[in-house]
């Protein structure tokens, strides 16, 4: 019962070649379509195996970290190259970076823009450092949020590149004393179509985070709530003029201010999230286990609506994902799979049983890979 | 080791120099007119002397032209009372061509960039201001759907709206992050139609 409707073979990983990538020197990977558990000692590379897949898949790390940290020491330049077999064609990706210059994206040979490649792909990662999500600072929760709502839109993700840009722009005027209320209107313009799709994604996700979390923690009670830093309260129902008004109002209270401080105050940019676990603040309140708990629960949730919203399953990363959790909590999360797509599981330890069976096993020792069984 | 001569070395930084140019591109291009006929290198020296001998900016729009007033400006069939301002002299030439306009002409010599320290006072901003105080109805403002143009038309548009006159901004039939110069005259026609008012 368990293994039939398991897998549903859609888009995934068939090969992978990683050049000067962190530790690995080069190294060549045939996954299976279905799970694949990365074996390997503290240090070998697992989680850096997982960061070479995401890059692939859409061009950037899921960390928050420069390319430049991911060069192998000592090398000038790294390289991340893989086909993607989705339905029946297969598309050849690359990624390269040059320590000074430009990353370079190609798809089928043709350069990219990264872009392209969230149109195409989609890949949840969770791990260890996921519980940063709740406990970490503001930064972190806005990567979670950019990372994958430009998952679920490409516009969204457009609209966050043209934010920074003009953001950019704005604390250069700042610094140089230009008259800056053209950059407040653009901002207050494109700020509010943020605003409201980091509404509605919480909102999304408030609901099915809530019933992963409870199954997680014996009826534990997590809640999600935007704080948007542009406004003061952020309505249920969302009418992007009215915030646009609200954004470029508190943008003119606020202008004098940020003339002094030569930096913008306000906005996307300085959005948070807060999350209460059992009514309390999680980051000031919550227990190292609940923020695990919490935080495989909101990636699960995030697996389960980009695959309504695109219509395929995304690439699945855990990373030491069963090592955190015990027994119990464990078999809540493979319970929780259904249409499974292709899987990669990092342990150092055996994988929970029921996942073993199916799984390719991957043997990863001083930067080489080795197929076990 | 292979050094190349003091001339061709010339050549290549100079043309290095020019915009999108990098030094493998201006090496290849200083190889190929090493290979052309004398006469044919000459031509492309002679022009370009020509280009800086005869060729300078209109004092009323800053277009660049032969003459001063430009034969835009001082072609009296045209509606006066309608500017459209652009960012570069390709950008006029572009709108130019677009059916369904046949106003005047305002360059701007860039748009505002403050990460590149391109102020208001770098553009000919005052410039426009002061033809404005003739009867002037509506203003175009057609800078380039990218970051930089849009702060620039809304700077421009705080700017004039004060004054009563009309100010539009042509409608993004434009794909984001092109160019005006690049935009096909159908696209700009279109553009141009569709422009709404601030
Ligand atoms: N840019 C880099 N160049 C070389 N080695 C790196 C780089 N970044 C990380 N590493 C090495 O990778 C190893 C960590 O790999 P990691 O994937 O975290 O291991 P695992 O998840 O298997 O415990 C460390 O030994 C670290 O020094
Ligand atoms: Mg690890
Ligand atoms: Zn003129």
């Amino acid at each position: 019962m368990f293994a039939s409707a398991f897998f549903i073979y859609t888009m995934h990983l068939d090969s992978l070649k990683l050049t000067s990538f962190r530790n690995f020197e080069t190294l060549q990977l045939t996954p299976s379509a279905g799970i694949n558990v990365l074996h390997g000692k503290n240090g070998s590379g697992k989680s850096n195996l997982l960061e070479a897949i995401f890059v692939l898949c859409l061009g950037r790390s899921q960390r928050g970290n420069k390319d430049g940290d991911i060069i192998k020491n000592e090398q000038d330049s790294y390289r991340v190259e893989g086909t993607m077999h989705d339905g029946d064609r297969s598309i050849e990706i690359a990624v390269a970076v040059m320590r000074r210059g430009r990353k370079q994206i190609t798809i089928n040979g043709v350069k990219s823009k990264a872009l392209e490649l969230y149109e195409r792909f989609s890949v949840v990662a969770a791990g260890p450092e996921d519980s940063e999500i709740l406990a970490g600072p503001p930064s972190v929760r806005r990567l979670f949020l950019n990372l994958y709502i430009s998952q679920q839109s490409t516009k969204y993700l457009e609209n966050i590149t043209k934010y920074s840009r003009i953001l950019s722009q704005k604390n250069a005027a700042l610094k140089e004393n230009i008259e800056f209320d053209s950059y407040n209107y653009l901002l207050a313009e494109t700020g509010a179509k943020i605003i409201i799709a980091r509404q509605l994604f919480l909102k999304t996700l408030n609901k099915s985070a809530g019933s992963f979390y409870s199954k997680f923690s014996n009826n534990g009670e997590l809640d999600i709530k935007y704080k948007p830093s542009a406004l003061e309260e952020i309505e249920f129902e969302v009418d992007e003029s009215r915030i646009k008004e609200q954004f470029e109002a508190r943008l003119n209270e606020v202008k004098e201010q940020e003339m002094i401080l030569k930096t913008s105050i306000v906005g996307p940019h300085r959005d948070e999230i807060e999350f209460d676990i059992n009514s309390f603040p999680a980051r000031t309140h919550g227990s190292q286990g609940e923020w695990r708990s919490a935080a495989i629960a909101l990636k699960l949730s995030v697996y389960e609506l980009l695959k309504e919203k695109r219509g395929f399953s995304p690439i699945l990363l855990l990373d030491e994902i069963f090592a955190e959790l015990d027994e119990s909590r464990s078999a809540a999360v493979i319970d929780s799979f259904n249409d499974l797509g292709q899987l990669f599981l990092t342990t150092a330890l055996e994988p929970p049983a029921r996942l073993a069976q199916k799984a390719l096993y991957l043997n990863i020792d001083s930067g080489q890979v080795e197929v076990v069984r | 080791m292979f050094k190349s001569a003091a001339s061709v070395e010339r050549l290549a930084n100079q043309l290095a120099r020019l915009p999108g140019i990098g030094r493998k591109s201006a090496s290849r291009l200083t190889f190929h007119i090493l290979k052309m006929s004398k006469d044919e290198a000459n031509d492309i020296a002679e022009a370009i002397k020509e280009v800086k001998e005869k060729v300078g900016f209109c004092t009323t729009c800053y277009n660049i032209s032969e003459s001063d007033p430009c034969f835009v400006c001082s072609d009296n069939r045209r509606n006066q009372e309608i500017i459209c301002v652009v960012e570069d002299s390709s950008d006029a030439a572009a709108m130019d061509r677009a059916e369904g306009f046949n106003g005047m002409f305002h360059v701007l010599g860039g748009c505002l960039s403050p990460l590149d320290g391109i102020g208001p006072d770098d553009l000919k901003i005052k410039e426009l201001m002061t033809r404005l105080k003739d009867d002037i109805k509506e203003v175009i403002i057609a800078t380039n759907p990218d970051v930089e143009g849009e702060a620039t038309a809304v700077y421009l548009s705080k700017l004039i709206k004060p004054m009563s006159i009309k100010v539009t901004r042509i409608a993004r039939g434009l794909p984001v992050g092109s160019d005006l110069e690049y935009a096909d005259s159908a696209t700009l026609s279109r553009a141009l139609e569709g422009r709404q008012e601030f």
